[in-house]
């Protein structure tokens, strides 16, 4: 099997894809025969590549360097250089993998990870092919790993997947979104179906709403090239937080087949109600952070970021109110939010169930009864809890809400492998079961279009401020408070 | 659930590294053969004023029944040394522990953050934000003597629950002014330890002349008098007894002169004379054997788990400050 990682010497290689392999290497999860071959513009050699690639394990492994597993991965590290603006450009890199595969006795298998700019996918893909990358019948498999963001609307989203398509069938394609490949996300399927607690409650009989929150603390650093034409609402709910969505809601699936699984996911994201004109006002904030602290530090608002336009309409945190329009979940609000320099970096779904009859311990209005909640804590706390109320030791009838929690760090002990480590194993052994399929991510577009051309006309009316540090715009508050509830701090 | 501690462990922390080593220790204890879990019913910020004697971020937890009190109502404990000041260069210093308590079959752990903070309120709100779970109630403790300071506004933004000791008061009348202006902040409840005290004997008096409202109560004159340094719950009972009598009713007169026997406060009303001691309320009445209601046997860490585990404003209190107030 042959690695290839076009955006090699790029951020995402060095922070995340690098350090992955290493750690599947360490657990001797990487095929007996390999090469990893990083590309770039950039003429490197190898052995300036494995310096680059052990920066960067050191840097943000999980696991720090061990000498001997370090001199394995290393051998199997290689750079080749392209230029895909070039006719030719791939060729030199052909004759190169070439060579590498015969030297190591590799059988041509290969996968090609483009972590690079969307804007590069179309011209990648058409070289791959003109180069004769990709065999057609010969026995030799070729799979193509695609970063997000795919589109920046339905529109593009479709151009990307159709200039894919023209090259890969649909089954060689691995659409990434990381947080699929966290533990916590896995583990909702888990708790869901292999318990037979939970999934008796997962219905509108039994929940009141869910509010998944995916909350940064950062701002937008160094991205703000790409953020100013994203937002949040592209950057974050669109792909990551309605696959979470679709986890937590999708019906049980027959079997652990790939499509199977995906085929639910897809049916709770065509279950959306669509918003639409007003619709859109009513149910979706969107805010931009102004200077406030973080961690007790000052931080510039949006606007005074570097390469931000200085009346930037860029969206920094979105909130939506969601209808599913299905049998399950008919009536039951879901309360999304996302945001940057919120107080916290935290990604949670809670599912709070419905108040029990105030007949009992909280007939008297005063002496209302906390809700139970389900608590799944994605990252950085992973774990989940469950909110019950028992009743205080002592002669008088006190209740107060306690919590039976799972928490991975403590249960488990040791370090879960990061998400990039379990989704390159996947597409390694050919499960796609973690990745996003071409119609799920058109539906995802396809129901966050019409926010964005509500946003596009009404311009700078509807977008709030928000201090830094603070847990969004006072709208978003009041979207959740207007129907009587509140959103739950991580 | 009051286990013994079985084991303690700490490592120096950043502000903003403090959930990633509380996760590291956390991973350090998972690994060990004994099987922890993490025990959190609420967040406990605890305060203290900054001292000159306090250099280590440890000392900082030193004299508190922290350890105790986490014991029977398990949180997770910020404790926060805190200096108001409009700039600094080292605004945070932070370090991070778990505690872990009872036997091998059962044991729990709790975390415990010290922070100490020199700087303005708006980044002392966001690194209170960061630091509290929003999943569980958070009780701001109050360990110092309100009369010298009231509590700063982010601990009434991230606090549910507000517990303090009237009885630290040097000046009541300056305690008071910090506390009255809670008393109709919806958000936060008041929890005082001395009006716990006083609990026994608020319980006798009732016994002994029925409500307030009744005609046991009305136009009888009272008279409170206190031990020294006990003005504050001599004032709370002032409050509470004008708070439900008739509005005409005589005022009651509270006197700062030494009660009798050991009593912490006596009361007079009209024949019937009451006292408060450290061991209860006794309540005697002419031609009748005394009344008797013994005060709980509870510590200090005790009492503050038992208001931690309330989470219902206690209407009563609010009442009688809020007839201080006026």
């Amino acid at each position: 099997m042959t690695i290839v990682i076009f955006g090699g010497a790029g951020d995402l290689a060095h922070r995340k894809l690098l350090p992955a392999l290493y750690n599947l290497n360490l657990d001797g999860l990487l095929p007996p025969r390999v090469a990893i071959v990083g590309v770039g513009r950039k003429p490197t050699t190898d052995d300036q590549y494995r310096a680059f690639a052990k920066d960067g394990i050191e840097k943000f492994s999980r696991r720090p360097i061990d000498v001997h597993a370090w001199e394995t991965f290393a051998a199997a590290l290689f750079f080749g250089a392209a230029d895909i603006d070039s006719p030719e450009g791939l060729a030199p890199l052909g004759a190169r993998l070439d060579i590498i595969e015969h030297e190591r006795g590799l059988n041509g298998d290969r996968i090609y990870y483009l972590a690079i700019p969307p804007t590069l996918f179309q011209p990648t893909v058409k070289q791959l092919a003109r180069s004769r990358f990709v065999p057609a019948s010969d026995g030799k498999t070729a799979r193509v790993i695609v970063e997000k963001p795919i589109g920046r609307d339905l529109a593009s989203a479709r151009a990307i997947n159709d200039a894919i398509a023209d090259v890969f069938e649909e089954r060689q394609i691995y659409r990434i979104d990381h947080y699929l490949g966290k533990e916590t996300v896995q583990n909702i399927l888990v708790m869901r179906f292999a318990n037979s607690i939970f999934e008796p409650l997962f219905n509108q009989k039994y929940v009141d709403h869910v509010q998944i929150t995916v909350a940064e603390e950062e701002g937008v650093g160094t991205r703000a090239g790409y953020y100013e034409q994203a937002g949040a609402l592209r950057d974050m709910m669109q792909n990551h937080i309605l696959q979470l969505l679709a986890m937590v809601a999708m019906e049980p699936p027959h079997s652990l087949d790939p499509d199977v699984i995906r085929d639910e996911r897809l049916e709770v994201l065509r279950s959306l109600r669509h918003l639409e004109g007003e619709d859109v006002d009513a149910n979706v904030v969107r805010g931009q952070y102004a200077g406030g602290f973080i961690a007790g530090k000052p931080v510039p608002g949006y606007r005074n970021e570097k390469n931000v336009k200085s009346a930037s309409r860029t969206e920094t945190y979105v909130a939506l109110r969601v209808s599913i329009d299905n049998w399950r979940w008919a009536g039951v609000p879901f309360f999304l939010r996302t945001g940057k320099r919120l107080p916290k970096r935290a990604s949670e779904i809670s599912v709070h169930l419905k108040d029990v009859p105030p007949i009992l311990f909280n007939a008297d209005p005063s002496a209302r009864l906390d809700p139970s909640i389900l608590s799944i804590r994605i990252q950085p706390d992973e774990g989940f809890s469950l909110g019950i109320n028992s009743k205080v030791p002592g002669p008088h009838v006190q209740v107060f809400p306690v919590k039976m929690d799972f928490h991975y760090g403590s249960t488990f002990g040791g370090t879960s492998p990061e998400a990039y480590e379990r989704l390159l194993l996947d597409v390694i052994a050919g499960d796609a079961t973690l990745f996003m399929r071409r119609d799920a991510v058109e539906a995802a577009w396809q129901w966050v279009m019409p926010i964005l051309d509500r946003w596009e006309q009404r311009g700078d009316h509807g977008l709030s401020s928000y201090p830094a540090g603070e847990w969004g715009p006072a709208d978003g508050e009041q979207l959740i408070q207007t129907t009587g509830r509140r959103w739950l701090a991580p | 659930m009051a286990g013994a501690v079985a084991d303690r462990v700490w490592r120096d922390s950043a502000p903003d590294a403090i959930e990633h080593d509380l996760a590291v220790l956390w991973r350090e204890l998972g690994q060990g053969e004994i099987k922890i879990a993490r025990a959190v019913m609420s967040n406990l910020i605890v305060v203290r004023a900054p001292a000159k004697d306090r250099r280590a971020l440890t000392d900082i937890v030193s004299g508190l029944p922290l350890e105790q009190v986490t014991a029977r109502h398990p949180s997770r404990t910020i404790v926060l040394e805190h200096c108001h000041r409009n700039t600094s260069d080292q605004p945070f210093a932070a370090g991070v522990g778990i505690v872990t308590y009872g036997p091998p079959a059962a044991r729990y752990g709790v975390e415990q953050i010290v922070v100490r903070s020199v700087c303005p309120e708006a980044p002392l709100l966001s690194m209170l934000r960061r630091l509290v779970r929003g999943d569980v109630p958070t009780s701001v403790w109050w360990t110092e003597d309100l009369s010298d300071g009231a509590p700063f506004d982010p601990l009434l933004t991230v606090g549910r629950q507000l517990v303090y000791d009237s009885q630290q008061w040097k000046d009541v009348r300056r305690g008071l002014s910090a506390i009255l202006p809670l008393v109709d902040n919806h958000r936060i409840d008041l929890a005082d330890l001395n009006w716990r005290r006083l609990a026994p004997l608020r319980r006798a008096l009732l016994h002994a002349r029925g409500p307030l409202k009744g005609d046991g109560w009305r136009n009888v004159t009272i008279e409170i008098s206190h031990a020294p340094g006990q003005a504050a719950i001599a004032a709370l009972l002032g409050g509470w007894l004008r708070s439900e009598r008739p509005p005409d009713a005589p005022i009651v007169a509270v006197e700062p002169r030494v009660a009798e026997r050991d009593a912490l406060i006596a009361v007079t009303v009209a024949d019937m004379a009451a006292i408060l001691t450290a061991r209860g309320a006794e309540v005697s009445m002419p031609s009748e054997p005394p009344l008797v209601v013994a005060a709980p046997r509870e510590s200090h860490a005790e009492a503050i788990a038992a208001e931690m585990r309330s989470l219902s404003p206690d209407a009563t209190l609010l009442a009688a400050l809020r007839a201080l107030r006026s």
